[in-house]
């Protein structure tokens, strides 16, 4: 085989094959052929994301705002040390902001530029969240957008949209529901939704 | 992308009560998983930051962007940066691509028995990944800003290579803002998305209104809009 040309850097993914799974494997074969990745640094990676590291973390950080006032202070002064406490720390969590619902603003977080997310919290983000709909939307009409999330925000509320330009990493503290005084931390975590974090959503009710 | 018109609804469904219907997995497709741990193992290899990975992604051809769902743009992004940074080689794409196209061959299963000593070793997977790597540098800058400022961002993209990476939106250039909170100093994307270094500068969160932002939008105008953004990226409101 003669020398290949390609003089375009930002096109060589056009000599894959089409169909992506084929993509991936290409990819994988070379890499492992070169000892450049270890397979069973792959299989930790995805177990990690997929069965670990999820919106199941926030959940019990949320829950614990709800019930122990001094920690929910800490998390709003210092986010990134409270969530430590629980054990929740690392990549696409390093520095994160705890944004927090009250009567009177309702806060939705996105990444116009790509997808940033709380990875340490939240785990990877739902594909809505990366969907250039999505990313397009939030920032020019956020109320149209949570509508189609069946969540009408009261216009007398102001809506604080938070696009993720920075390595700052948001999450949500919405407000606890109602008659929900006599269920402890972890019948109150149930009632967190992943989008309530994000600000697509409000926690479950409780009957 | 912020605020383009193209885009219709969000592709999610509500059930019969108005409800969120959360089918979500965590990776749709096995390849969806691999592509993520592959593209997270190759970037533990040290040879680019994670703002050039971004800005590779940003430089796909338009029509691949469009057309590519998202791991294809990060499989793709991936590939070229691997080529450009001289890792592997288009002739070894070629042939692996070969090679996983030929159903009768298993060849390309062959893994190397010994692992570069760049790779990353499954045993530190999960310390490193609870570590990360944080923008925050402990470097004496005195920021030149404060809560309460009144600031107008740039008119343009403030990166003075053509067509760099920037985490200025384009629909918040030239629009007027206010200082609500000092962030510290983190390293610079501009700069550190094309090989120039961390090039740490202090970063705030600026608030903008919508009608300052969409003046023609009849959504509330009282809504807010928050972004991170550099020191390079505004002045002072004249």
């Amino acid at each position: 085989m003669g020398k290949v040309k390609n003089n375009n850097h930002h096109n060589h993914h056009s000599l894959l094959p089409s169909d992506p799974e084929l993509r991936v494997k290409t990819i994988e074969s070379l890499l492992l052929s070169k000892g450049l990745i270890d397979p069973d640094s792959i299989e930790e990676i995805i177990d990690l994301y997929e069965n670990k590291i999820g919106p199941q973390n926030g959940a019990k950080v949320i829950a614990k705002a709800w019930t122990d006032n001094e920690f929910k202070k800490r998390l709003i002064t210092n986010a990134t040390s409270a969530i430590a406490e629980l054990g929740f720390t690392g990549r696409q969590g390093e520095n994160i902001i705890v944004v927090e619902n009250t009567e009177k603003i309702h806060n939705i977080i996105v990444c116009t530029l790509c997808s940033c997310y709380p990875w340490p919290v939240l785990g990877i983000p739902p594909s809505w969240y990366k969907s250039d709909e999505y990313r397009a939307r939030t920032v020019r009409e956020p109320r149209k957008v949570l509508e189609e999330f069946g969540l009408k925000i009261d216009s007398n509320k102001i809506i604080k949209v938070w696009d993720s330009t920075s390595e700052l990493r948001y999450l949500v503290l919405p407000q606890r529901p109602n008659n929900t005084e006599r269920l402890n931390e972890e019948e109150l975590s149930k009632l967190v939704t992943r989008n309530s974090m994000i600000g697509t959503g409000l926690p479950k009710v409780y009957k | 992308m912020g605020g383009s018109y193209e885009y219709g609804e969000i592709p999610i469904s509500l059930d019969s009560e108005g409800d969120f219907i959360d089918d979500e997995y965590v990776f749709k497709y096995s390849w969806h998983a691999k592509a993520l741990a592959i593209t997270l193992a190759s970037g533990s290899l040290g040879e680019w930051t994670l703002d050039e990975s971004r800005h590779a992604r940003e430089c796909l051809p338009p029509k691949d962007y469009k057309n590519f769902s998202y791991y294809e743009r990060w499989l793709a992004s991936l590939v070229n940066l691997l080529v450009n940074k001289k890792i592997v080689s288009l002739k070894e794409i070629i042939r692996f691509s070969k090679l996983v196209d030929d159903k009768n061959s298993q060849n390309y299963l062959n893994k190397s028995l010994k692992l570069d000593k760049r790779a990353w070793l499954s045993q530190n997977v999960k310390k490193d990944l609870s570590i990360g790597s944080s923008s925050s540098r402990k470097i004496n800058i005195k920021p030149a800003f404060k809560k309460g400022d009144l600031v107008r961002t740039v008119l343009k993209n403030p990166n003075t290579i053509q067509g760099g990476h920037t985490r200025l939106p384009s629909y918040a250039m030239g629009k007027k803002g206010v200082v609500t909170k000092y962030r510290g100093i983190h390293v610079f994307p501009d700069k550190n998305a094309h090989s120039f270094g961390e090039k740490p500068l202090p970063l705030y969160t600026i608030e903008f209104n919508f009608s300052e932002l969409w003046p023609s939008e009849n959504e509330s105008s009282h809504d807010i809009i928050c972004l991170d953004l550099w020191e390079p990226y505004f002045k002072k409101q004249t």
